[in-house]
């Protein structure tokens, strides 16, 4: 074994396990990846993995029980660098909408019932900042390819990976699309952080928002524009809350701030 | 005091796993747990709209997200009325078989195939098999190419969508998907017989009931407005429920299912085997070639079937792609007005039947009820590799458990985050079952029930054993001989725990008193007895899931009067245990 190769550690809470199998899903670079550093766990992939000391440690997914919180710290107390890939890690995913604690345990009963649970505490959501310091971002729902080989390869190489601080609507006038909300669609493109290269509305569908909020959203002009579309002020809370987990209330806040 | 703990490997826990607990020589615990903690993705999507619901809910995986698409699309065509043009049905069809290149490949030669070969995984595989890996990570690499054209990506694409396609592929994209699939087709008759061939072990072995959708028409296929059985039962989409009887278990946020109180499984062997005979030309070769009684009781062929399946679906795609090429124009997205609905779409997931129930109430979703292929096998799972762990500890060989258990959970494909190895064995503490008598009186002061014949000395412990604690008032007792009389005196109560008291002959020196499900019981032929399966028969799953028995090694069931000095021991020791 070579040791000069990092050491990288691939985890998964509760999720889909998307962005896990994202990267098993670079069939061409696959090999590479597995070659360029020293993979020491990723449970999708092998069955001899070893907890140790890492370089890296990507986390997909979100925090959903006593046991994942002692699981991560765990990570993190191994790991020099802590990276959130995914929407559940990053932001709690879609399941961390719940955010009035009493609206999450009549859910739990709804779903579960009165059958008291023997192997794990169940928690609230949240996505993993919430319990440890994490120094990198990969949203994304699952994560995308390209995004994720980009910082891959500069992370192995030692260099800091590149911020991807635009929305969607980037990547869509790159890719010369008509603009859906002139034509009356609700687009979240203007809130949503770039990745997926305006996926949704290349294909003449809105963006959904799945790669969780961008830094600095005007989410003001986005909500009153929707409005003045003529579309219901509750549904614009809602399909801006669908992927924008725990993040939304600092979102709202600001709603409330800019109020015109 | 003894206590051996079968090592693990280092990852055991992950996100799910499965373990066995020994006692002596008797297996008293199975568990197939889920250790993901709950999304309550069913009611996310309450107060949602349709369309917001559709690109929810298949969240839930990844790793089948399309199906998860296909299965919620047709559940809200179903309650909106909304019919699509044969060009979309067909692209979803093209779609769907994407899904199962990617998903089957991946499974057969990724994380099944390294066990049988002798690798803890297939990198490490790729020194001695090359091509084959190479070749299958192309083959899976085409299943995501058509999910990503059709899709619009290869995870949780969005371009499905209630009515239509918010974009079609071009003509070039669909030929080149047709020459590519005939181009792979040598490397997938390779991959079919190398699967079909391969050494499975006989272990475990037994029957199950197999459930998959029938396609109609007497066509193979991924989904279907009926559930078929293998024991010939049909059920139309919507009473789905008379199937599956989910119930929660409180070792898993996974919740489990079971038909008539029996497991079932579904997934690519239950599809082969429910509907194998349908499929024509090259597959249906390669099944009439093949396919035999082990595959009805084998839960390893799983990876045969998912071969098989390969080869199916390489056929399908350029009939698929010849039919698609037909219609020239695009269809717009279909529109819809109806506001109110109740709908079910069933589908074939890579890993078995998967259901989704979505109620419209005022133009927002007001129900929704998913059932996923793992809840539905997590029953059957739990009972091959308890079958599996007894034989293997009969026979001596206790330290194969583990990797025994493994191979059958990964046979089953639960998905892949708990494929990896995760099996873990462990010797219970000696006179286990008062623990565990301790954690089954939380659930609610037991009903016993006293079985046995009391002209066979040892074997009238367990009536004596009921009669001397209907000496004490505040415990329900019940004996064999009233249950003969009038089966319904314990059928209202669904909420305790029943025991049953008997002798059980676990091999084991007399006297010795083990605390077992009465699943356990009925699984193993040498522990059962002829009154247990007439009860079991009158159960609900609920009950039986909830039922238990407390055996005591006998020392002489030989006709006569007498108990032993060591049972008689044992039956004290129960006495004192259940009085305090």
């Amino acid at each position: 074994m070579n040791n000069n190769k990092p050491k990288i550690g691939i985890y998964e809470l509760t999720g889909c396990a998307g962005d896990a199998l994202l990267i098993l899903d670079c069939e061409n670079e696959l090999l590479d990846i597995f070659q360029a550093a020293d993979i020491q766990s990723f449970l999708m992939a092998k069955s001899d993995n070893i907890d140790g000391d890492l370089d890296v440690a990507l986390v997909e997914g979100s925090v959903t029980t006593e046991r994942e919180i002692e699981e991560l710290k765990d990570i993190r107390n191994r790991a020099k660098i802590v990276v959130a890939i995914g929407l559940c890690a990053t932001v709690g995913g879609l399941q961390a909408r719940f955010t009035d604690p009493k609206e999450w345990k009549e859910n739990l009963k709804k779903v579960y019932g009165d059958v008291e649970m023997t192997h794990t505490k169940a928690v609230r959501s949240k996505p993993i900042d919430a319990y440890i310091n994490v120094d990198f971002y990969l949203p994304g729902c699952p994560i995308s390819k390209d995004q994720f080989l980009n910082f891959f390869t500069r992370l192995v190489g030692g260099s800091p990976p590149e911020k991807y601080p635009h929305p969607v609507c980037v990547s869509c006038k790159y890719n010369e699309n008509d603009c859906l909300l002139n034509r009356g669609l609700p687009c979240l493109g203007p809130l949503t952080a770039d990745g997926c290269g305006s996926v949704c509305i290349n294909h003449n569908l809105p963006c959904v928002g799945c790669w969780g909020p961008v830094e600095g959203a005007n989410l003001t002009s986005e909500f009153y524009l929707l409005k003045d579309k003529g579309f219901d002020a509750e549904y614009i809370k809602k399909i801006i809350a669908n992927y924008s987990g725990t993040k939304i209330t600092t979102f709202f806040d600001q709603l409330k701030k800019e109020k015109p | 005091m003894k206590r051996i703990s079968v090592d693990h490997l280092a990852r055991v826990e992950g996100n799910g796993g499965i373990s066995a607990t020994i006692d002596g020589n008797t297996i008293t615990e199975v568990k197939f747990t889920i250790n993901e903690g709950p999304r309550l993705i069913e009611r996310l999507t309450v107060g949602r709209t349709p369309e917001e619901d559709v690109s929810m809910s298949p969240r839930i995986c990844a790793i089948c997200s399309i199906s998860h698409k296909n299965a919620v699309i047709r559940a809200m065509e179903n309650a909106l009325s909304v019919k699509v043009p044969p060009k979309v049905t067909l692209l979803r069809e093209l779609m769907h078989m994407g899904e199962m290149i990617e998903s089957h490949s991946l499974h057969v030669y990724y994380l099944a195939l390294p066990d049988y070969v002798g690798f803890p995984n297939a990198i490490a595989m790729a020194s001695k098999y090359k091509l084959e890996v190479e070749i299958a990570l192309e083959m899976k690499n085409f299943g995501n190419h058509i999910m990503k054209v059709i899709g619009g990506r290869y995870i949780h694409g969005e371009n499905p969508v209630i009515g239509g396609f918010g974009k079609f592929p071009t003509q070039e994209e669909l030929a080149w998907i047709k020459s590519r699939a005939i181009q792979f087709m040598p490397f997938v008759f390779k991959t079919v017989n190398l699967f079909c061939e391969l050494d499975y072990p006989d272990c475990p072995e037994d029957e199950t009931v197999y459930a998959c959708c029938d396609p109609g028409d007497d066509k193979y296929g991924y989904w279907g407005d009926e559930i078929l059985l293998s024991t010939g039962e049909k059920f139309y989409r919507d009473d789905y429920k008379g199937l599956t009887n989910e119930f929660v278990v409180s070792h898993s946020y996974a919740k489990h299912s079971r038909y008539k109180g029996k497991p079932y499984s579904v997934g690519a062997l239950a599809r082969v085997n429910v509907i194998g005979e349908r499929l024509k030309k090259e597959s249906g070769k390669i099944y009439k070639k093949y396919f035999n009684n082990r595959w009805k009781r084998n839960p390893l062929f799983h990876n045969a079937a998912q071969a098989l399946e390969i080869l199916y679906s390489f056929e399908r795609i350029p009939e698929l792609v010849d039919e698609i090429l037909q219609y020239k124009e695009d269809p717009p997205i279909v529109k819809y007005n109806k506001k109110e609905g109740i709908g079910t779409g069933l589908v074939e997931a890579p890993r078995g039947l998967l259901i989704h129930h979505h109620e419209i109430k005022e133009g927002l979703v007001h129900h929704v009820d998913i059932i996923t292929p793992t809840a539905q096998n997590a029953e059957d799972i739990e009972r091959y590799c308890y079958i599996a762990a007894q034989k293997f500890l009969d026979e001596g060989k206790e330290d194969q458990i583990r990797d025994r258990m493994d191979l059958v959970v990964r046979a089953f494909d639960p998905c892949i985050s708990c494929s990896a190895h995760m099996a873990e064995v462990k010797r219970a503490p000696s006179e286990d079952w008062k623990n565990k008598m301790n954690e089954l009186m939380k659930g609610g002061s037991p009903i016993f029930i006293g079985v046995g014949n009391p002209d066979q000395s040892d074997d009238g412990a367990g009536v004596q054993l009921a009669l001397e604690l209907r000496k004490h008032k505040n415990i329900d007792v019940l004996l064999e001989s009233d249950i003969e009389e009038d089966e319904n005196l314990w059928k209202n109560d669904t909420v305790r725990p029943l025991i049953f008291l008997d002798t059980v002959d676990f091999k084991e020196k007399p006297g010795k008193v083990a605390l077992l499900p009465l699943n356990y019981v009925l699984n193993n032929a040498t522990l059962s007895h002829r009154f247990l399966p007439i009860v079991s028969g009158l159960m609900t799953y609920r009950q039986l899931k909830n039922a238990y028995m407390l055996g005591i090694q006998p020392e002489s069931i030989d006709n006569g009067h007498e108990i032993s000095t060591p049972v008689r021991k044992a039956m004290n020791d129960v006495l004192t245990k259940l009085l305090n």
